[in-house]
């Protein structure tokens, strides 16, 4: 029995582990390519074994022969905005979806959900007229704004997650001693959700880190442009090596998978619990 | 899950419902207007483009032509065949990522050792970019030195232009969502998973049940819920799905993968033709709307039952 079990172990232990590698393979590719000399990648002699003496060269060359660093930086700016405006307003809806019945509940709950409907790439065509009046084209507070559109939603559902699960007796007591419901959401219910906050912070920041439709459309000046405008640039152009343009594709995305790895659960309980029950 | 979430509200809300009725609309009123505002308008504005002449250049002086964009676009082979490929892609993609994230939440859901590490691969794939992933992916899946004609032709499955070749560039395209959208499914379920009772579990196999049987009557109903979630929230995603098919095939070759959302923007951004793009949007969202009206009526017998 007990070597059986031993056995049926190790079986899930290898099934598991060959699922694993395929499915990590493509990211150690990534690293793999932008550390392999470009003529060695273009004669297909490039080896499934990592380099790590050529771990900084094509980086170096990324970041003195193309705007990159730059680039990253227009993201950063971008992403920080996105991430400030859409946990503000989502916190406000998600404490009064999550603590008040009210007239009209379930239509501002539909209201936020389908965003999850609405293609970008159709709100785009209209988005483009509105802005073109508006003068937001290559402003980095248009970007922004649209980019808030479809995180905050997603913030809400983390938040609402988390707020349900605050006890109502701290509440209670803050009211008890006089607080109004905008200071019991910032005394009492803020500090207690602080880590879904966290969340949805990340995902609002890599939404848009990661957003690459509305960042291309908008932003028309090269300096302007985001990391992922660029990254996506050098796609089919044949100026920059390929392994100068993988080195730059695995900075990117390195932030990402970090931070995605430490916050998985919550954002997996927000958006799930926002479907279920929104 | 409907009554548990009823009778937890009830008694919270109501006093305070007599106290303080304006609290919640001053909480909600301006997160709701921005969402209007940025995605409500935009639908209305895309409304009254569709039924314009406007082109991209001057996007506001388009001249009312009724609904003579929704004919041509009816009219069109091009309209028909790409609804198909969006139908068949969202097909393929649901498919296979709901089967293969169900079997890793599985895998994982049991104790074996390095499980920890194998459980953060698995994850690695949602978290990396979509610009990065069609960088890689056009990279392993080239027709030269791709390494993924390395494999197939070790395999005897012979070389193919994956991404160019109209055959295979949809199944490519396919593979390359599937690999960034299953640790989704995987996670989604896991955590399903492991809110499962294991008590029902031992006492499933104490009388008797074999792994299969256990699975069907004590596990599936269970994740039941989660399960049609997560296909609802991959239908309506990869409905919309844009940039990893634009960065991939760029809706090539021969419309192969031309999705409506694809063509929406082809028809806008290449052939400048901002009516036309605004009423084939529309015909994408009257389908979006579609998949979540057939949800919430599954959705409604599902609970009912």
């Amino acid at each position: 029995m007990r070597q059986r079990r031993l056995f049926l172990q190790s079986v899930r232990g290898v099934a598991a582990l060959a699922m694993a590698i395929v499915a990590f393979f493509p990211f150690y590719w990534i690293v793999n390519t932008s550390m392999t000399p470009a003529d060695e990648l273009y004669s297909g002699g490039q080896s499934v074994w990592l380099d790590l003496s050529r771990a900084q060269y094509a980086f170096q060359i990324l970041t003195t022969e193309s705007p990159f660093l730059r680039w990253l930086g227009n993201s950063a700016v971008v992403a920080t905005g996105t991430t400030i405006l859409s946990v503000l307003l989502a916190l406000l809806a998600a404490y009064a979806l999550s603590r008040f019945r009210f007239a009209g509940k379930g239509l501002f709950s539909f209201i936020f959900f389908s965003s999850q409907m609405l293609p970008e790439a159709l709100i785009i065509v209209p988005l483009y007229a509105l802005f073109v009046s508006l003068q937001l084209l290559n402003q980095p507070a248009g970007l922004v704004l649209a980019n808030t559109a479809f995180s905050m939603p997603v913030a809400v559902w983390i938040l609402k997650a988390a707020i349900d699960g605050v006890p109502l007796e701290i509440e209670e007591s803050a009211r008890v001693d006089g607080c109004g419901p905008m200071k019991t959401l910032r005394y009492m219910v803020l500090p207690i959700i602080a880590p879904s906050i966290a969340a949805a912070a990340v995902i609002a920041f890599f939404d848009s880190w990661n957003e690459y439709l509305f960042a291309t459309t908008f932003m028309r000046t090269k300096s302007l442009w985001l990391a992922s405008t660029g990254l996506a640039s050098f796609q089919g152009e044949y100026q920059t090596p390929l392994d100068v343009v993988f080195s730059g594709a695995f900075v990117f995305s390195l932030p990402a998978v970090i931070f995605f790895l430490i916050v998985q659960k919550r954002i997996v309980a927000g958006l799930t619990a926002g479907s279920v029950k929104g | 899950m409907h009554n548990e979430v009823l009778t937890r509200k009830q008694p919270v809300s109501s006093p305070r419902r007599r106290r303080i009725t304006w609290a919640p609309y001053l909480f909600i009123a301006l997160p709701v207007l921005y969402s209007l505002a940025l995605s409500g308008l935009p639908l209305l504005k895309g409304f009254q483009l569709s039924l314009t002449s406007a082109k991209l250049l001057n996007p506001n002086g388009g001249r009312f032509v009724g609904l003579q964009n929704y004919q041509t676009l009816l009219a069109s082979p091009q309209t028909w065949a790409s609804i198909g490929v969006t139908l068949l892609y969202t097909l393929l993609v649901v498919t296979s990522s709901v089967l293969l994230g169900l079997a890793a939440a599985l895998l994982i859901n049991q104790y074996f050792f390095g499980r920890v590490v194998v459980r953060a691969m698995l994850t690695v794939p949602w978290a990396v970019p979509t610009v990065a992933v069609a960088l890689v992916f056009t990279w392993m899946m080239n027709g030269g030195s791709g390494i993924l004609n390395a494999v197939t032709e070790t395999l005897g499955l012979g070389r193919h232009e994956w991404l160019t070749d109209p055959t295979w560039a949809l199944l490519s395209v396919t593979v390359a969502t599937m690999w960034k959208v299953t640790p989704f499914v995987m996670l989604v379920l896991l955590a399903a998973l492991q809110a499962v009772p294991i008590e029902l579990v031992e006492a499933a196999r104490v009388d008797g049940a074999n792994p299969w049987t256990t699975f069907r009557v004590v596990t599936m109903p269970a994740i039941l819920p989660s399960l049609r979630v997560v296909v609802l929230l991959m239908t309506i995603w990869s409905f919309r799905r844009f940039e990893i098919i634009w960065l991939l095939t760029g809706g090539g070759p021969a419309d192969a993968t031309n999705t409506i959302v694809v063509g929406v923007y082809r028809t806008a951004f290449s052939q400048f033709n901002l009516g036309v793009a605004a009423a084939l949007g529309m015909l994408g969202v009257v389908m979006s709307l579609a998949v979540t009206v057939v949800y919430a009526v599954v959705e409604r017998q599902g609970t009912e039952r």
